[in-house]
């Protein structure tokens, strides 16, 4: 009956359980997001929502609580394992890619992610065409730099190819974590419209981690708030569509109920 | 003076596959593989125990290579425990210690497999013995050379076949970003295992080679071979550069026969040879040192 593409439900994470340092950072998590539905979750510094992404992905394993995806649980699945589903862009534009190898090897590994590699010629022709086709779109001349190594592009070159490597193999589900946020305003609205074209051309089921509220308004089609571990608040896109940014921060001062100078500093 | 020529290229290209094996390790795989010191002198011990034992010298170098592939699983598996489930690839402690734990075990294995510290190969057919058989040539030092100069050149081309495979992509992404390959569904344990494997494999290879070109093997044969190695590597980037795996794989080969032809001028000098060990060592810092003072004087 549930046609949700990923769904979590009573996810806990305790980490250091049982010692002094001891900290709950997700209690009861129950969300299914449909297949396609890009999601924004939003949440101050240590409201849970990069552990909620970390979570889905398999970083660690969970304190209780289970994540399926397409209907398979796979809570229990090793990173790796799971990776074969789930693509990942991280804050950091240097995380995505392996810097001393060219553009055109940092995608064909990309491109065997749902297979087993073998001793086959990692770089074929018939990958460079469709390697240039996905590079293409970015605007960024990369396709015509595909024997360059990684580490001679810029941040922001890095990150469209750190996207282009995460979806070139349709993933089932893509996480992405302040994947913006290391950038300059520029090149970071830039890699947002590549973000919103590449999602909606392949049909993503998305979950996007962002500190920046506008971002999280402007992008998506349901808005998540965490806070303290919890999700606090939970728009679809049509509540979310008559919001503002003030309003949100009414919101989340309505919800959290704390004072929060901190937050509403990183938040504007 | 031909004479320092030969015997470097000799050397140089004996111990290149090592050479390529610390590269391996060193450099694609960012593991500083100190297993290096046991798996040499393993092959050598391997092979030179068979061969002395009556079997064919092909088989007994073969024998070899396997057991030091089998040496850097054992390094890779041990990694895996030390580091226990942390994946931060910068931290070398699990990398050395496994290394260092691997290579302390084979000093008794090697003893184990001679049955003495060291195992004559004078009145026994090498394989180069067989080799000049059957080209029915008298092995001189350059036929030697021109040999190992094919070897060489074949095991690069075959490494850099490996390394453009699918695997070999992954196995390079292994040591370039970890976290990254992870994320796009690479078991990095089971790359890093296979990779230390091919790199222990080559680096006995060149102990089999030595202990049939020199005579004999002998326990202690390995005893700086991590340093003489990275000697080869450093000196091969520097000298050579390194614009791509491609012609880095043939500038480490470069970097082996120079550092050989080194210690060749170095013993006709009359530097003692148990000074050499010191002498590498102080090579190897100051090989490590010209970038760094290369980028201060451009900048002065």
């Amino acid at each position: 009956m549930s046609a949700a593409a990923l769904e979590i439900k009573g996810l806990r994470k305790v980490f250091f359980p049982g010692t002094a340092n001891q900290v709950v950072a997700l209690e009861q998590i129950d969300l299914a997001v449909p297949q396609a539905q890009f999601v924004s979750i939003i949440g101050s510094n240590g409201s849970g929502k990069s552990t909620l992404l970390n979570a889905t992905a398999g970083t660690f394993p969970l304190t209780a609580g289970s994540i399926e995806l397409d209907g398979r649980d796979v809570s229990k699945l090793a990173e790796h394992v799971r990776s074969r589903f789930v693509g990942r862009v991280f804050q950091d534009p240097r995380a995505g890619t392996a810097p001393s190898m060219t553009i055109e090897e940092n995608l064909a590994i990309a491109l065997m992610r749902c297979k087993r590699s073998g001793l086959r010629r990692g770089v074929t022709k018939q990958r460079r065409a469709l390697m240039r086709e996905q590079l293409g779109p970015l605007g960024m001349g990369l396709e015509e730099r595909l024997g360059a190594e990684v580490n001679k592009l810029s941040g922001g070159q890095r990150q469209a190819l750190s996207l282009v490597m995460s979806t070139i193999a349709e993933p089932r589900l893509l996480l992405l974590d302040e994947h913006t946020a290391a950038l300059d305003p520029k090149v970071a609205a830039t890699i947002m419209e590549l973000t919103g074209a590449i999602v909606a051309e392949k049909r993503l089921t998305t979950l996007m981690v962002t500190h920046n509220m506008e971002l999280a308004l402007r992008w998506g089609d349901r808005l998540i708030m965490m806070h303290g571990g919890r999700i606090v608040l939970d728009l679809d896109a049509e509540q979310k569509k008559r919001l503002g940014v003030s309003d949100l921060i009414a919101k989340f001062h309505e919800v959290a109920g704390e004072a929060f100078a901190v937050d509403r500093l990183l938040l504007d | 003076m031909e004479s320092i020529l030969t015997s470097g290229l000799e050397q140089g290209l004996l111990y290149c596959f090592m050479v390529l094996g610390v590269f391996i390790t060193f450099r694609v795989l960012d593991f500083p593989d100190l297993t290096v010191d046991g798996s040499l002198p393993l092959g050598a011990a391997v092979t030179a125990a068979l061969v002395a034992n009556g079997q064919s010298p092909l088989t007994a170098t073969l024998a070899g290579v396997g057991a030091g592939l089998c040496a850097g699983v054992v390094t890779g598996l041990l990694h895996i425990v030390l580091k226990s489930g942390e994946s931060d690839a910068t931290n070398y402690g699990p990398k050395l210690l496994a290394g260092i734990l691997t290579m302390t075990a084979l000093y008794t294995v090697n003893l184990r497999v001679m049955g003495r510290s060291n195992t004559p190969l004078l009145n026994v057919e090498t394989l180069f013995d067989k080799l000049a058989a059957f080209l029915s040539v008298s092995m001189t030092n350059w036929q030697t050379i021109a040999a190992l100069a094919v070897l060489a050149v074949l095991v690069k081309y075959v490494l850099d076949w490996f390394l453009h495979t699918e695997f070999g992509l992954c196995l390079q992404a292994t040591g370039d970003n970890e976290q990254m390959i992870r994320a796009l569904g690479t078991n990095t344990d089971f790359t890093r295992v296979i990779g230390l494997s091919l790199a222990n494999g080559l680096v006995a290879l060149s102990g089999s080679l030595v202990a049939q070109q020199q005579g004999f093997a002998d326990v202690g044969m390995g005893i700086g071979t991590i340093v003489a190695g990275l000697a080869g590597v450093i000196m091969g980037e520097v000298l050579f550069g390194m614009r791509s795996i491609s012609w880095v794989l043939f500038s480490v080969v470069g970097g082996s026969i120079v550092y050989r032809l080194l210690i060749a001028v170095s013993l006709r000098l009359g530097i003692a040879p148990t000074d050499l060990k010191l002498l590498t060592a102080a090579l190897v810092v100051i090989a490590l040192a010209v970038p760094t003072v290369r980028r201060k004087v451009v900048r002065a």
